[in-house]
């Protein structure tokens, strides 16, 4: 198990390193590019010149690439280009906003949405198999930013019930009670997406499983009913759902953009949205990086997670069948 | 007289489809004496397995119900208990092994694991006593390094050793009657050999019952002290091995018969089959259900379903050949001519 992960660990290691390369690429291949923004307007070109070469503009590509690199692993993101502020400083905050954002959202979708599915693939086209159905349709149907808006029409504006939007009510801030009020409605709003799909897919993952000729081995050693469903059959029917949360990781990060924006959240979201309309391309470089680790993370603990859970995923390592 | 172990009597289970409940199998009796091997014979979708199933009351989770007749397990009516109360029973008095041994296994957890679930579910034992019990049932079922096997995982082994597991969790509380349902269709040739010594091994030493189901009448021949013969859902004949092998009544055993290649017989002959097929459950013929198939069929065949008449003392067949006076006396010789 050690050598899985610490194979696994550089795997991600040098994905991560590739990221970086394609990162600095991009950006650096931008036409235009933001070297501009940054002078004062009516230097002689002179000075443009020299202040370009103190910059290290005039450095070949790759030793420019490594600066970049040592800099961005001390934790230095650079600075925005306007008002030269350091960029970690803009970003760091909406990180943890978001996170809790899309922590508390991911959380809630697979504690309601995998026992919910499991529930249902014991008892098909039950009334809650069927409302599942309807509940996947809708979630579906709904855009994100559409299904926000409503949701703040009927909470906010006509009942008053729930804040309208924002993290914190001003004055409020760190107030986890005001925290929780301000999350409902977003959360609401990312978890009915996602929940459609996980019940859907938990019920599926189960209803293979349950056909499978080793639960009714299971049954025949007489082992009763709610064991062989959380028991014989739930471990293997994680192996898929573990693999389809991991890869949706990013998704919830793209799902949180829109929602933030809807509801005027400090996020990462947000902050990337008014960051490319302001060209500040540090900002951008950074939030891709952050984004790029958020996703290999996520598929380094399916990958941890699948090892634990199935026994064959180490088949490789030292295979072999005995005859 | 034997001791009865088993008694089927008019077993009818019924599956529900949109065209109505389908019967799989039609009012199917069989004994299994103590220390007893019964071979179900019959091809695909004859109800040897929904038989097995509705024995052990697992066709339920099939979508399945027992809609007549009983299941005397020891005296005592198995179709009256609860599942709840079936869960004792089950893996205890009576388990049961399957056709494909690499899927009949957890494929996540390990084979000690699994073996040590059934000891633990049924007696009193500690966790350490049950793998231990683990350890020794594998060395009964003839599995070299039992102590490394026993924490390796299903994908490790190979077919043959699959399901000799299989069949250290079936022994696991010294059952009283083994259900096989062909335990080694999907095995290599040689390794049915070993499996079908050992499971006999097994029977001599622990004194239990086996019924073994199968398609194939070498086996039979091989393992069975007697044969029944199963037909789209019924009982079409039934009798000692010997008997059966050298004195096939039932037109339809005769034709299994005669559709086995043997050693003899000129290189090239075209092998004898049955012509048509096995009719759907849901549009089963009237009559004998084996009368559009039957190369003796006779008036009364297509009408009347035939009852079981006995062929002699220990030997009997569902077949209107053996019911006494008509022309049943004519008919026979000229099955004998024919075969």
């Amino acid at each position: 198990m050690t050598e899985f992960i610490i194979r696994r660990l550089l795997q991600s290691v040098l994905v991560l390193i590739l990221i970086t390369i394609l990162t600095f690429s991009l950006i650096h291949l931008a036409p235009g590019g933001p070297f501009q923004i940054m002078l004062s307007p009516g230097l002689s070109p002179e000075a443009m010149e020299t202040q370009a070469r103190n910059l290290g503009l005039y450095d070949p590509v790759p030793v420019q690439y490594f600066r970049w690199l040592g800099d961005l692993l001390q934790g230095d993101l650079g600075y925005t280009f306007k008002n030269h502020i350091p960029v970690g400083q803009i970003i760091w905050p909406t990180v943890s906003n978001t996170i809790v954002l899309m922590g508390a959202a991911w959380f809630l979708t697979l504690l309601i949405s995998i026992p919910w599915g499991i529930y249902n693939s014991t008892r098909v086209y039950s009334l809650s198999d069927q409302s599942a159905s309807f509940i996947s349709y809708l979630g579906f149907a709904m855009p994100t930013f559409w299904f926000g808006i409503i949701l703040q029409q009927i909470f906010s504006l006509k009942l008053d019930w729930l804040p309208l939007s924002d993290m914190y009510t001003m004055s409020k801030e760190g107030d986890l009670g005001d925290l929780l009020m301000h999350l409902i409605l977003p959360v609401t709003v990312l978890t009915l997406g996602f929940l459609a799909a996980y019940v859907k897919y938990s019920r599926a993952s189960m209803l293979e499983v349950l056909h499978q000729d080793y639960i009714r081995t299971a049954r025949a050693k007489g082992v009763r009913e709610g064991r062989v469903i959380y028991k014989h059959a739930l471990r293997n029917a994680l192996i898929p759902i573990i693999t389809v949360v991991a890869l949706d990781l990013p998704l919830l990060v793209a799902g949180a953009a829109l929602t933030e924006n809807v509801f005027n959240w400090p996020g990462m979201g947000r902050l990337f949205v008014e960051m490319a309309v302001a060209r500040e391309y540090s900002v951008l470089m950074a939030i891709t990086m952050i984004v790029a680790v958020i996703v290999i993370v996520g598929n380094f603990v399916a990958d941890v997670l699948y090892a634990i859970v199935d026994p064959r995923v180490q088949l490789n390592k030292r295979g072999g069948k005995a005859a | 007289m034997a001791e009865k172990l088993l008694e089927i009597r008019n077993l009818t289970v019924g599956f529900q489809t949109d065209n109505g409940v389908v019967k799989a199998t039609d009012r199917v009796n069989l004994t299994l004496n103590k220390g007893e091997t019964v071979c179900l014979v019959g091809e695909s979708g004859s109800g040897k397995s929904v038989t097995s199933l509705a024995v052990m009351r697992l066709i339920e989770y099939g979508g399945g119900a027992i809609l007549e007749g009983d299941v005397g397990f020891k005296g005592d009516d198995l179709t009256s208990r609860s599942q709840e109360e079936m869960i004792r029973i089950r893996g205890n008095k009576i388990a049961m092994i399957f056709q494909d041994p690499m899927s009949a296994l957890n494929p996540v957890y390990s084979v000690g694991d699994q073996i040590a679930e059934s000891v633990m579910l049924h007696q009193k034992k500690s966790k350490k006593e049950a793998w231990k019990t683990a350890v020794h049932l594998l060395r009964l079922v003839g599995i070299p390094a039992p102590e490394m096997r026993v924490k390796q995982y299903p994908h490790e082994l190979s077919g043959g050793m699959c399901q000799r597991v299989v069949i250290a969790i079936a022994l696991a509380c010294d059952p009283d009657l083994l259900i096989a349902d062909e335990p080694t269709t999907a095995l290599d040739v040689t390794v049915q050999a070993q499996i079908l010594d050992l499971l006999r091994k097994l029977q001599k030493d622990l004194g239990m019952s086996i019924l073994l189901i199968t398609h194939d009448m070498g086996v039979a021949a091989e393992m069975g002290d007697r044969i029944a013969v199963m037909y789209a859902g019924v009982i079409v004949e039934e009798g000692a091995v010997a008997d059966i092998f050298a004195n096939p009544s039932h037109p339809y055993t005769i034709g299994l018969l005669q559709s086995v290649p043997g050693l003899e017989g000129a290189r090239g002959e075209e092998l004898y089959t049955i012509r048509g097929n096995i009719p759907s459950l849901n549009q089963l013929p009237t009559g004998c259900r084996f009368h559009p198939r039957c190369p003796h069929v006779r008036e009364r065949c297509k009408s009347t379903e035939p009852p079981v008449f006995k062929v002699n003392s220990d030997h009997q067949a569902a077949c209107w050949m053996y019911a006494s006076g008509g022309d049943s006396e004519a008919w026979r010789q000229e099955l004998e001519q024919r075969s």
